[in-house]
């Protein structure tokens, strides 16, 4: 039902607020670095943490969807970007473009923003395998208590209208409605029964509903919140590690060492301003490090 | 824990002018068990919604008269003081879980109240315990049974430490076994807590031994107080309107006894005091319409089903190797527990699903070469809930809008079935706007309307009271007996009993008996109507109820002529 599924691995054993927390400071930083190394110590930090919570087969085929991306990113760039002295390769005359000129600046951005939109994707990718959803959302409830409410209530209601639609279609079918037959346009017609029934079983169950919460005293006063997860030494570890991670990476952005400029010719890289993208992608890789600890020695299990 | 006072409580919902309640006086000690019967709209719900404060402040409306929970006026508390004296539970688990796991659902009011987090820990700790759903404390509600979700529900409101605790019909979607854990559940609070109980149920011979006390609704009133007295003795029995008796006792009253029976073992009790297993099977004549026993049937065919199996992708085999001949005029009721594999053989024979290996043949043809719409035209299909039917303005575009789809030609049939099922009345009503049984009679013309060899239906009597129960039987037999064959799927083994002519027993999606209600109920412990029961070792193949008023008239009868003799 959800993709959500639990595993035995510390990365789902951390409170909820540790795991928005990482995932959250990864997704600033993607945003803030442009530097393509710092970008890639991000990339590599998640790619870990990701094998270290079990979900690398899931990460895979985000990948595969998210190189389509890349390779369109790049080939727009390097067509369209005018910016790069270094020529590579200079063509013929096309129509709407002009002459057909690849600079290495242009190739070079391409790939550095398409590290950028991976470490997105991937950091996507983590926050929807092995964040439950339930627990995030509650994480926000004390934020915004009824608009997260009525978020809960559609999830929990989803997997019951998938239910009711596969029923009611089934139930009309054998009245003779035809869904599976003719043309877009009659289908489309013909399903017009199935969403009536359901939106008239939709009204009914909200107004059952709506009375129960009523019955049960919502709205009625000021709510308090039942929070279940505990905290553990692990949970201060990473946070403290994140922290830093967040406090070099800013760090790195005042100083200038985590931009680049590709354009017009590519910056020269200075071995000393990488030391930012060491040590937030080294901080990063905290979670998989603790992690392989966990599984390897019961005693560090037992104390984090 | 709590007394209830109603003085003089009338109420109307909003734009109407006839009162839902109309001058109610009641008082409920604390600690009482009450059930209450009546019809649909006799004003029951409303009630127990007037009683939690529902009505009118959920509801609006106008009410008149007094409510007083311990003593205090319900109108002067607030909603905080309100919800933690009356709980409510109602009739549909699905429509009354919030939350996404059974953990937070148990929370979810206590939240609401606004408690610390340490206490809302140890009611959910205490709740789940005595509940029994530890084990599904995290467990997503999408995947529960219907009966743990009833649990999860109840559990819900049970962790505000309500004094009263109220049920709109709490059993009516469960199978009888989760309606049996819930009703336990109950039974159990009301005993060791003392928590004041009022349930609606209709099915009372689940429940009636529980009760202290019964009230029957009529018209917005209370048309009869009975107490129950000493739990378990039916004296109130004899004051109650026959329509809301069990089928035991009823049966004893048809029959003109004074003494009413609660249990199978009461009733056995009497006839035993009547001394009848000596006359047993001598004069007694057994059922007119036993099938021949031996001997070729000389019905056609109309389903034949050979060597079907049937594998889900993602749960696996549901159904394995069944041989099941299906004749015309054939009335069968297919009885089995929950994932036995009964609605997907339905949906295998009406064409929604093909046969993984095997094959089904319905009037001669292979259900792989038929489309479901082609079927539809000699398979008829009623599901458990007729609002999935229902969509239309009205009755009759209701029942047209089948017509219309199967391209039938209009020959005065449906006007006949709207005649046959009284629906003559409701022609231009919203369907949506009529009772369950009524809906439910549209549900089944919109189906029938075709004209079908074959009509399925899967747990038709869910939800009814026996009046309804009656009538559903008494309209399936007619349409039996105008040529149509019936294959329901039920777990109403007393309904089974009384209307089918076969039955078919599933078990782990294999077929283990299939034959005649005498030879499969007769002698079964758990697949036995009550009367069947009743009558176990001392008359035979007596099952329903005509039979068994037979056997009990015949049973005074020869009493009578032998007192007359021995004068």
């Amino acid at each position: 039902m959800l993709t959500y599924q639990s595993k035995d691995n510390l990365i789902f054993k951390l409170h909820p607020f540790t795991q928005m927390t990482f995932i959250g400071i990864v997704f600033i930083l993607s945003l803030i670095f442009s530097h393509p190394i710092y970008l890639l110590g991000l990339l590599m930090s998640v790619w870990v943490v990701i094998a270290a919570s079990g979900n690398l087969a899931e990460w895979k085929g985000y990948m595969k969807f998210s190189i389509m991306m890349v390779v369109f990113i790049v080939v727009i760039n390097t067509l369209f970007a005018r910016a790069g002295t270094t020529i590579i390769y200079s063509g013929p005359e096309i129509p709407l473009i002009g002459s057909l000129e690849i600079s290495m600046e242009a190739l070079a951005y391409g790939l550095g923003m398409s590290v950028r939109l991976l470490v997105i994707i991937s950091i996507f990718c983590l926050y929807t395998y092995a964040v439950n959803p339930d627990k995030a959302l509650r994480l926000f409830s004390r934020l915004g208590g009824k608009s997260v409410l009525a978020i809960t209530l559609s999830v929990r209601l989803f997997p019951l209208m998938m239910k009711d639609f596969q029923r009611i279609s089934e139930i009309q079918r054998c009245r003779g409605v035809k869904l599976a037959t003719g043309s877009w346009w009659e289908r489309t017609r013909n399903s017009i029964p199935i969403i009536s029934i359901m939106l008239l079983s939709c009204m009914e169950r909200s107004l059952q509903l709506a009375e129960s919460m009523y019955a049960r005293g919502y709205g009625s006063g000021p709510r308090s919140y039942y929070d279940k997860d505990l905290w553990r030494p692990r949970d201060y570890l990473i946070l403290i590690v994140t922290a830093i991670a967040l406090a070099v990476g800013i760090w790195s952005a005042v100083m200038g060492w985590s931009a680049f400029s590709y354009y017009p010719v590519l910056e020269q890289i200075n071995p000393l301003e990488l030391i930012g993208a060491g040590i937030t992608a080294l901080t990063l890789l905290v979670p998989a490090i603790l992690n392989w600890g966990w599984m390897k020695w019961p005693i560090l299990k037992s104390r984090i | 824990m709590a007394d209830i006072k109603i003085q003089d409580l009338s109420y109307y919902y909003p734009e109407t002018i006839k009162p839902a309640l109309n001058k109610i006086n009641l008082e409920i000690p604390e600690g009482q068990f009450v059930i209450m019967v009546g019809n649909s709209g006799s004003g029951k719900s409303t009630l127990l919604r007037t009683i939690s404060g529902l009505a009118p402040s959920f509801y609006n409306g106008n009410l008149l008269g007094k409510i007083y929970l311990d003593g205090a006026d319900a109108a002067q508390l607030s909603r905080h003081e309100l919800v933690q004296e009356v709980g409510i539970v109602f009739q549909n688990p699905e429509s009354q879980l919030v939350m996404m796991n059974v953990e937070q659902e148990i929370a979810f009011g206590l939240e609401n109240l606004g408690l610390p987090d340490k206490l809302m820990k140890r009611r959910v700790m205490e709740m789940s315990s005595s509940l029994g759903l530890s084990a599904y404390l995290e467990s997503y509600v999408a995947e529960l049974s219907g009966g743990q979700k009833q649990k999860a529900a109840l559990a819900g409101v049970l962790a505000m430490h309500p004094g009263i605790l109220l049920l709109d019909e709490p059993t009516s979607q469960l199978d009888p076994v989760a309606a049996e854990e819930l009703l336990n559940i109950i039974r159990r609070l009301n005993e060791d807590n003392g928590t004041t109980i009022i349930m609606i149920e209709q099915r009372l011979e689940r429940c009636c031994h529980l009760a202290d006390r019964i009230l029957v609704m009529e018209n917005g009133g209370i048309s009869a107080d009975l107490k129950a007295g000493t739990r378990a003795n039916g004296i109130w029995m004899q004051k109650a309107p026959a329509a809301y008796l069990p089928p035991l006792p009823r049966l004893f009253a048809s029959a003109g006894y004074k003494e009413l029976p609660l249990t199978v073992k009461q009733g056995r009790q009497i006839i035993k005091s009547y001394n009848l297993e000596r006359k047993a099977g001598s004069n007694f004549n057994s059922y007119p319409d036993k099938p021949p026993v031996s001997g070729i049937d000389p019905r056609k065919d109309l389903v034949d089903i050979h060597d079907l199996w049937f594998t889900y992708p993602n749960t696996g085999e549901a159904l394995k190797n069944i041989n099941l001949k299906i004749r015309e005029g054939d009335f069968i009721a297919v009885l089995g527990e929950n994932g036995a594999g009964k609605t997907t053989l339905l949906k295998n024979i009406n064409g929604l699903l093909k046969p993984s290996r095997g094959s089904i043949q319905v009037a001669g043809k292979d259900t792989r070469e038929l489309t479901i719409e082609e079927m539809a035209l000699s398979v008829a299909y009623l599901s458990q809930d007729p609002n999935d039917y229902l969509f239309m303005p009205s009755v009759r575009e209701e029942i047209d809008f089948t017509i219309k789809n199967l391209k039938l030609s209009e020959d005065g049939y449906s006007e006949e079935i709207i005649r046959n099922f009284k629906l003559d009345r409701y022609i231009q009503c919203n369907p949506r706007d009529l009772s369950t049984g009524e809906r439910q009679r549209v549900a089944l013309a919109s189906v029938l309307v075709s004209k079908p060899r074959l009509l399925l239906l899967d747990e038709p009597t869910r939800g009814l009271d026996y009046q309804l129960k009656e009538q559903l039987g008494k309209l399936l037999l007619e349409i039996n007996q105008q040529g149509t064959a019936v294959m329901m799927v039920t777990h109403d083994v007393d309904f089974a009993a009384e209307y089918a002519r076969d039955i078919c027993l599933m078990f782990d999606g294999g077929v283990i008996e299939r034959g005649s209600k005498y030879e499969v109920l007769q002698h079964s412990t758990f697949y036995s109507p009550q009367i069947g029961k009743l009558f176990n070792n001392i008359v035979d193949d007596v099952i329903t109820v005509d039979e068994g008023v037979k056997v009990l008239l015949e049973l005074t009868r020869s009493i009578n002529s032998e007192i007359v003799s021995a004068l």
